[in-house]
């Protein structure tokens, strides 16, 4: 008998011990991938701005914060942010035992992993006036609120949706 | 018998270390050239002259004083130097020195300086002569570990953050850099200009020894209690409830 919890999806939240560098993020990004199940994916740390923002050497370039490309799943994109948590939605509970085994297969070092509610429901005001009315409900939670309208990076079967904007 | 300062109570390790910071009586673990410390932190070129705000005290012609002839000024104060800063952001990942025990060591250590302590980061400011001298003390001196610690002058994001994988502080502006070596590399100024060579700052301190030399008291490593199970808290609990007690009457003054 399939019983409820084992068809609805589940939301997980993995916490590495250190920050990621690029190429430790495409290994775990991808073993994630590989997992298969996935219904969304969020990757969340600090920014990593391409120029000095403040200071005496405001506009200085940051060489080693560019073209951060990974390669997830064949297709590539640029990282903005040194990833120290990412958090995903699966559809049942039986890829939770795979994405555990990759997690740690994918990391040199401890990870925290847990499950909860990670991603809201209901879109907010502040999604409503930068975006208007989201109609895929799988972004909302994806969004980050405090970002820019034109921060966001898609990734999709039909095509990769970048923002490149110089910050 | 000559007077000994008493710093800090207890008898934990963080206790010893804090005692050690405030008196001065710091072990030497590295030689960071003087011209280093100063591209690094970036007020003037090394060898460059220094910016003064007045005139040598001697060319002034100061005022009959007895306070002025009581105290010496120091190097920069008689040269007329600009106030310059250095900027310090220690990991709480069992960084050895921590804001309250930078300005503790400045303010009873260093002649003439103004320390400011701040929730994740430190500074020191005072005439610049002095400030390079100090700063380099602070980077030679157990004081510091050059993958916990580093200097900036913004954007100081780092303290409470997580580790990187290199075991470097997170630092937005990567202003140093680990070498395939396994020295840490300073390859920018403390407000992430880059310099135009890279700094070699030496070997980082591994974990075990970190937590040796910190001052900071955390429940993962040495809590402030002192040994857990232990009969008796450690003298600085002792000390400290003892402060609050005094300060809290004293503060309440019911009359």
């Amino acid at each position: 008998m399939v019983t409820a919890s084992d068809t609805e999806s589940i939301q997980v939240e993995i916490i590495p011990r250190r920050y990621l560098m690029p190429a430790t993020a495409q290994k775990l990004l991808n073993a994630i991938y590989e997992n298969g199940g996935l219904t969304r994916i969020m990757i969340h740390g600090p920014n990593l701005p391409r120029n000095v923002p403040y200071g005496p050497g405001k506009g200085a370039p940051i060489e080693e914060n560019r073209d951060l490309l990974i390669d997830v799943g064949g297709q590539a994109f640029e990282l903005r942010v040194k990833v120290g948590r990412v958090r995903l939605e699966l559809e049942s509970e039986k890829y939770f035992s795979g994405l555990k085994a990759a997690c740690e297969r994918a990391l040199p070092f401890s990870v925290e992993i847990k499950r909860g509610k990670f991603f809201r429901t209901r879109q907010t005001l502040t999604d409503y006036a930068k975006f208007g009315e989201v109609e895929d409900k799988r972004y909302l939670g994806l969004i980050d609120p405090k970002a820019k309208k034109d921060r966001l990076a898609l990734l999709s079967e039909e095509k990769v949706a970048i923002n490149d904007e110089e910050r | 018998m000559a007077y000994t300062p008493q710093y800090y109570p207890g008898s934990t390790s963080v206790g010893i270390n804090r005692r050690k910071h405030m008196s001065g009586n710091l072990e030497k673990l590295r030689d960071i050239p003087e011209a280093d410390v100063v591209a690094i932190m970036g007020h003037r070129a090394p060898g460059a002259d220094y910016s003064s705000t007045h005139p040598p005290l001697k060319e002034m012609g100061e005022p009959d004083c007895p306070i002025r002839q009581l105290v010496t000024p120091t190097a920069g104060a008689a040269a007329g130097d600009r106030v310059r800063y250095s900027q310090w952001t220690d990991s709480m990942y069992f960084a050895p020195a921590i804001p309250y025990w930078r300005s503790y060591w400045g303010a009873i250590n260093c002649k003439g300086c103004d320390p400011g302590t701040l929730s994740g980061r430190q500074i020191i400011e005072a005439r610049e002569r002095d400030i390079e001298t100090y700063t380099k003390e602070q980077y030679d001196s157990e004081m510091t570990d050059v993958a916990l610690c580093s200097m900036r002058g913004c954007t100081v994001h780092g303290h409470s953050l997580r580790l990187e994988e290199n075991g470097l502080q997170f630092d937005m502006l990567a202003r140093c850099e680990m070498g395939a070596d396994g020295n840490v590399y300073a390859t920018k100024d403390q407000v992430g200009i880059p310099l135009d060579r890279k700094i070699n700052l030496g070997k980082p301190m591994t974990e075990a020894e970190a937590k040796k030399r910190t001052t900071i008291f955390r429940a993962d490593g040495i809590p402030m209690c002192g040994k857990v199970g232990a009969r008796k808290y450690d003298e600085a609990v002792e000390a400290l409830h003892h402060m609050w007690e005094l300060r809290s009457k004293w503060g309440f003054r019911p009359e």
